[in-house]
């Protein structure tokens, strides 16, 4: 048979706005569920109110709840009422809901599929989807298998089918591996886009804008100028109704497993040759497997006691609902990390995140060496070295710490900040994450998920780094809500002579 | 960056009402020159104000000097010297005219040499025509952006869209302004390669389009404001070939369509 090629479409040429995706039906698994209501159905609401669907499109909540396609459109308007950033405007919900379904489903059962194939073959025939598919798996990774593989058998032979996964993409490395090949059994790699949704955020990506689309920071992006690097990902909020996840995954495999090691990658790999997928996730694989594995001395961890969170008394972890009472599941950890390669050989990349520390924030704070030669007789604690200092939310921005004169009679220098902020720069609202996510998936594009050699390179660091604590007992609680950690994390980089920036 | 604004006195209201809304989007230097060269005296005159924004939902503000100058009698036709100590330094300059241009004349000629950018709108061009063939000598000299082109984008991209249905187009029937119904007639007839007939039905705004009968369904175009489409021409910074091929072409036709 004769393969018949589409001329390209000369009336695209020049269109500045984003080509649209191609028609789909977006299948939502664990569609009853806080995330399908909390982020996913209002990134949707905020993509169509800005005509970036497809024209053609269709979404079917699946999840084994009985409900009717009635009453599932009126909870997902009330979720996107109540989540959306924009303002709720009827025209633009009647239009998404038009497309609508919801199906109860068991995957755990011989043909438990069959309604939700049978729905979107219809939104095929009424909506012209095509037979293009996005599967969306918002569901804990134990059902996974049975959904994966009743999927894979039952693909359709027309269209493109891809698969969005939730986080935790496992829970050690082999647990990754067993999900990859489970995966990869049915989808080809670039079928499968594993969410971290710190990749969706915009100041994240400004990461990527701010190092290699500026000229001036990319010669002084290595161990010749900079001290050392500190990402800090600090949260005031407790387990918040999570106990059941957060006992087993712990901060670790909450935080660091997935964006920190994001954050690390994204600071210290080498500019890639173009912005397409496989290139920028080739140089950040390349950082993770440069990561060399840390000792004991050089991770900490706590879990928090009660404390005082903005005035307000909070109890302790062991205390919260749905933890036991004898946990030694870890609220913090803090890490140093060494990326071995000419770039960063000997380079600390310190490493901190926590659960009830005095406020949310996270950052990536680039500390440049000392000026090297003391010129002016000052203080040297007033002559601060250079930070670069890129707050990822809240004030999203950047920021250059640098010293200055007082002025006056005599030279006294004090820090001062040059500030970028979002906020204060740009008054268009930054989209959500899921937004830019959603919608890079619908036009197949993966450069800000992880890939499946990403993603085991991030559990082989986390395994690693888990592996001593199986042979010692913690002291648990060791910090206080409300406090920036354990003492032993302020150890960590005083050892070295150096100590965390100050908030 | 700044954004230098030439409003003759039938504009102001409307000038003003687009600046209040830019400026939430674009907090720049806003430089607005309002001419009055049949004043008796020449004189400069001018204010300076600071317009600050809240961010919806958000507690900070975003601030806009906003720089007003009335340039009476002789000085109205030489604005640059008043114009250039009040640039912001290293940034772009945009230079939006209302109304008809002045071809040919010292002050559109300094303003030009000016700016990075000349932002117009052929709907406030009696004849879009003869005006697009005389702008298009300065495609050359300057990038220009046409907000009568911004405002097809939703029609250009929904007809994008029908492809390959559209390939060979014969008539487009645009109800909407002229200016607009020209170059979007004119943008079908270059990209498609052969003559395409336009049935031009007067309306404030675009209201519909068809290709051969069939109606183009745009996504969103109903959101943009004045402010928006003047937004986004500020985004832009390097020449748009498509808008000069489609105005060249307008200017091509002696006679409308």
């Amino acid at each position: 048979m004769t393969e018949v090629v589409a001329a390209p479409n000369p009336l695209l040429e020049g269109l500045t706005m984003r080509r649209p995706p191609e028609p789909c039906a977006i299948a939502i698994f664990g569609a009853s569920g806080d995330l399908t209501q909390r982020k996913i159905m209002p990134a949707l609401y905020a993509l169509a109110m800005r005509g970036l669907l497809p024209a053609r499109f269709g979404i079917v909540g699946v999840s084994r709840t009985e409900m009717s396609t009635e009453d599932f459109v009126e909870r997902m308007r009330q979720a996107v009422m109540v989540n959306c950033r924009d303002e709720f405007r009827h025209d633009v919900w009647e239009r998404l809901a038009e497309g609508l379904h919801y199906v109860s489903a068991d995957f755990g059962v011989e043909g438990g599929e069959a309604a939700l194939v049978d729905a979107l073959n219809e939104i095929d025939e009424t909506r012209g989807t095509a037979g293009n598919r996005v599967y969306y798996l918002a569901v804990p990774p134990a059902a996974f298998d049975d959904i994966v593989t009743a999927l894979g058998r039952r693909r359709t032979a027309s269209g493109w089918t891809r698969v969005i996964v939730e986080k935790p993409f496992g829970h050690d490395l082999a647990s990754a591996e067993a999900l990859n090949e489970l995966v990869t059994t049915y989808f080809h790699e670039d079928e499968i886009f594993r969410i971290d949704h710190y990749l969706g955020k915009e100041t994240v990506q400004n990461m990527l804008v701010l190092r290699f689309a500026n000229g001036i920071f990319e010669p002084i992006w290595n161990r010749q100028f900079i001290d050392h690097v500190q990402i800090t990902v600090a949260e005031s909020l407790g387990v918040e109704g999570r106990a059941d996840f957060y006992e087993h995954a712990g901060a670790i495999r909450d935080v660091v497993q997935n964006h920190m090691l994001q954050l690390v990658a994204l600071t210290a790999m080498e500019p890639p040759i173009d912005f397409a997928a496989e290139s920028v996730r080739n140089e950040k694989v390349k950082v993770l497997k440069a990561i060399h594995t840390p000792g004991p001395k050089h991770v900490v961890r706590g879990q928090y006691g009660s404390g005082y969170i903005e005035g307000e008394e909070v109890p302790g972890y062991r205390q919260e609902h749905g933890v036991a009472a004898d946990s030694n599941t870890e609220t913090y950890v803090a890490a140093k990390l060494f990326v071995d390669n000419w770039r960063w050989a000997d380079t600390p990349f310190y490493l901190r995140t926590g659960k009830r520390l005095p406020r949310r924030e996270t950052t990536i704070a680039i500390q440049f060496k000392r000026a090297p030669h003391p010129l002016f007789e000052v203080d040297r604690e007033s002559l601060r070295p250079n930070v670069l200092l890129i707050h990822i939310q809240p004030d999203e921005g950047v920021s250059l710490a640098i010293g200055a004169k007082v002025p006056g009679q005599g030279t006294s220098i004090r820090t001062v900040h040059m500030d970028f902020l979002y906020g204060g720069a740009f008054r268009i609202g930054i989209p959500e994450a899921y937004e830019r996510l959603i919608l890079d998936c619908l036009l197949g594009d993966a450069t800000l998920f992880t890939r499946a050699d990403e993603v085991e390179e991030q559990w082989a660091i986390v395994d690693a780094m888990v592996a001593p604590w199986k042979r010692d007992r913690p002291r648990f609680p060791n910090y206080a809500a409300g406090s920036w950690g354990p003492p032993a994390a302020d150890d960590l980089l005083h050892r070295d002579g150096r100590s965390w920036r100050r908030h | 960056m700044t954004h230098i604004a030439w409003v003759p006195e039938r504009w102001v209201e409307a000038a003003t009402g687009t600046l209040a809304g830019l400026a939430e989007r674009h907090p720049s230097r806003a430089i607005l020159l309002l001419p009055q060269p049949e004043d008796t005296t020449d004189s400069v005159e001018g204010e300076a104000d600071l317009r600050c924004f809240v961010r919806q939902g958000e507690r900070k503000e975003v601030c806009a000097e906003v720089i007003t100058l009335r340039l009476r009698g002789a000085r109205a036709s030489v604005p640059a010297s008043v114009v250039m100590p009040l640039l912001v330094s290293d940034l772009p300059v945009f230079l939006r005219w209302r109304g008809p241009l002045p071809f040919g004349s010292t002050e559109l000629e300094q303003l030009v040499g000016l700016a990075d950018r000349l932002v117009v709108d052929a709907v406030e061009w009696d004849e879009p025509a003869r005006d697009c063939r005389e702008l298009s000598k300065l495609f050359g000299t300057i990038a220009v952006s046409d907000i009568a082109w911004a405002r097809t984008l939703p029609w250009r991209a929904a007809v994008a869209g029908m492809w390959p249905d559209v390939a060979g187009a014969a008539q487009v029937a645009v109800a909407g302004p002229l200016a607009d119904a020209l170059l979007f007639a004119a943008w079908l007839e270059t990209r498609l390669g052969h003559a395409v007939d336009l049935d031009h039905e007067p309306a404030d705004e675009i209201e519909r389009v068809e290709v051969d009968g069939q109606e183009a369904r745009p996504v969103a175009a109903e959101l943009m404001t004045p402010s928006d489409f003047l937004s986004d021409q500020l985004e832009m910074f390097g020449r748009d070939p498509i808008y000069e091929e489609a105005a060249r072409r307008v200017a091509s036709w002696t006679t409308t369509k």
